[in-house]
């Protein structure tokens, strides 16, 4: 059995970092290596700006009370706490070229890489998701 | 039963009680065994799940006034 699990994130919405933040911590919380690859609009999760900023879904903006009454932590805290536990960053160079950003736009403690380093990590990996 | 420890995880959303509960665990030694307080509904299946996971073996669970506790013991 994979110790390994291997996240593609590629938008950039709150809903998605939820969905990415979420499965992640699951799984560094269940003794899992994780390592999330970041690309192109899922660069915005890691962004120091940006993931203060995330947008709801276009007419999914009442969700807003429904996050508040679930007591759902907010993405910059679920970010920490994935850190705190081991998750790997990775950000993909290419979309930062393509989009003119550098690794000083990002949280501290990610690494810059491309699809290989990704693909190498995620070859013997279990589950590999994709958001 | 000799809980070493009690973790209050009520009122927290998933992923929170899990991560909280993997912080905890990490503080006690292997044998003793970890209270655990949710509210979370889908805390019943996930922490079957993650203990099994962990190879932690849950020694009792109930539900009372619609908070669960689980009883967990650290492998």
């Amino acid at each position: 059995m994979s110790n390994k699990v291997a996240i593609i994130a590629a938008n950039g919405g709150l809903f998605d970092a939820y969905k990415v933040f979420n499965i992640a911590t699951a799984a560094a919380a269940s003794d899992k290596e994780v390592q999330i690859f970041f690309t192109f609009e899922g660069l915005n999760l890691i962004h120091k700006q940006g993931m203060h900023a995330l947008e709801m879904p276009a007419g999914k903006e009442h969700f807003a009370e429904g996050f508040a009454k679930a007591n759902v932590p907010a993405i910059p805290q679920l970010l920490e706490m994935a850190q705190d536990l081991g998750v790997q960053f990775i950000a993909c160079q290419m979309t930062m070229d393509v989009m003119g950003l550098t690794k000083e736009d990002f949280v501290d403690g990610i690494s810059v890489g491309g699809a290989v380093t990704f693909l190498e990590y995620a070859k013997d990996a279990a589950p590999t998701l994709t958001f | 039963m000799n809980i070493a420890k009690t973790l209050d995880a009520k009122g927290l959303a998933c992923p929170m009680p899990i991560v909280r509960t993997k912080k905890t665990i990490d503080t006690i030694n292997s044998g003793e065994i970890l209270e655990v307080l949710v509210t979370d509904k889908g805390a019943l299946n996930d922490f079957t799940a993650w203990a099994g996971a962990g190879g932690h073996t849950i020694v009792e669970q109930k539900e009372e006034a619609g908070v669960l506790y689980f009883y967990i013991q650290k492998a």
